[in-house]
């Protein structure tokens, strides 16, 4: 969780950069690309494409900036540049491969595993998920974001947000454990 | 290091890219910055980018016509007059006169009149494909001196707008030709 002095910082950088100055984005840059650079990369599977979607996500943020109002969070309107970016990459909806809707499924609590599993492991079960699945499951999971910011970046409904992320939990597991043994 | 969690959400999210991307974004802002500070361009910045593309579509476009009323024209059958005028667009605003000079003016409208008289003894489905066509060519003319209104020294939009009017020439020629073949 980033303090109160960090977001104040971002503020000011972002007010700087909105004025044009490439140095304050740069920045903006240098601290958010981690983050944005491992969504691309967990979302697409692929590292120049991960690479080609940072970069242009970063340059729509810069053009985009004067419509950034600043009581948003600058890393979650990153994210959403850098999911649409991902998304029109791939040249179709997040949701192609299946068409499920149940809002009766529940929300289920961060996912964790019964005994410690290798991160190399992990991070190659997720790469094996359906394209939908691996979605809402590196949204959700990895990146902590509610359903319903999941499902709006991915522009998909909530509850085809919630049916995708139990279908990747269920895969995952079944990976995991079949890799195991 | 291979390090053992227990829950996903111990992933690192943090992941840095293997090289540095900032060189290529900071090229992107540089040119939108000049793109927007540049006086031509005050309205958009991207206008540098999207002009040219605009006019090489529409270029495109413009040979693609050509192609498909030349295979009109070849594949037409017998005059038909049902009456119905049909002719096409008026000549256009003349406003680049190092390229749009009067002798091209001049044949352009005389090209126009015949071409119009042409039309009307076309059978009723040609003469509607051959008008439309027409009309895109303009159209997309139209759409380069538009272009070229905001950014009147781009060579390639220059390039664009004299090969079209040539492209438009050869098919209105094309168009009052095949009126002389019948004969």
């Amino acid at each position: 969780m980033k303090t109160d002095t960090v977001v104040e910082f971002d503020v000011a950088l972002i007010e700087r950069a909105r004025r044009g100055d490439a140095k304050a984005f740069e920045r903006l840059y240098r601290d958010h690309v981690g983050r944005v650079h491992g969504l691309c990369l967990r979302m697409t599977r692929n590292p120049d494409l991960a690479a080609d979607c940072v970069q242009d996500a970063f340059i729509k943020a810069w053009k985009a900036l004067p419509k950034f109002e600043a009581r948003a969070s600058f890393s979650t309107w990153l994210h959403r540049i850098a999911v649409n970016t991902v998304l029109e990459k791939r040249r179709g909806p997040a949701n192609a491969e299946i068409a499920v809707e149940d809002p009766t499924v529940h929300e289920e609590p961060a996912m964790s595993f019964d005994s410690p599993v290798e991160e190399e492991e992990l991070e190659a079960a997720i790469e094996s998920l359906p394209q939908g699945a691996r979605d809402a499951l590196v949204l959700c999971g990895v990146y902590g974001y509610e359903h319903s910011e999941a499902a709006s970046m991915l522009g998909i409904a909530v509850g085809t947000c919630k049916a995708q992320l139990h279908r990747a939990r269920g895969l995952l597991k079944e990976r995991l454990e079949r890799g195991v043994r | 290091m291979n390090r053992r969690i227990k829950r996903i959400d111990e992933l690192a999210q943090d992941i840095p890219p293997p090289r540095d991307l900032w060189q290529g974004i900071s090229a992107a802002i540089e040119a939108d910055k000049a793109a927007a500070a540049a006086p031509a361009q005050k309205q958009s910045g991207r206008r540098s980018f999207w002009m040219p593309a605009a006019g090489l579509a529409a270029s495109v476009l413009l040979v693609a016509l050509g192609v498909f009323i030349g295979q009109i024209i070849g594949n037409k059958r017998g005059p038909l007059d049902d009456g119905v005028a049909q002719t096409v667009p008026a000549p256009r605003n003349e406003n680049t006169p190092e390229l749009r000079h009067a002798k091209y003016t001049n044949q352009r409208e005389e090209l126009l009149r015949e071409v119009n008289a042409k039309l009307a003894t076309m059978p009723p489905a040609d003469r509607a494909k051959v008008a439309a066509s027409l009309e895109t060519l303009s159209k997309s003319i139209k759409d380069i001196e538009a272009a070229l209104g905001h950014d009147p020294a781009n060579a390639l939009l220059q390039e664009l707008l004299v090969s079209s009017c040539q492209e438009e020439m050869r098919a209105l020629t094309a168009v009052r030709d095949s009126g002389r073949e019948e004969i």
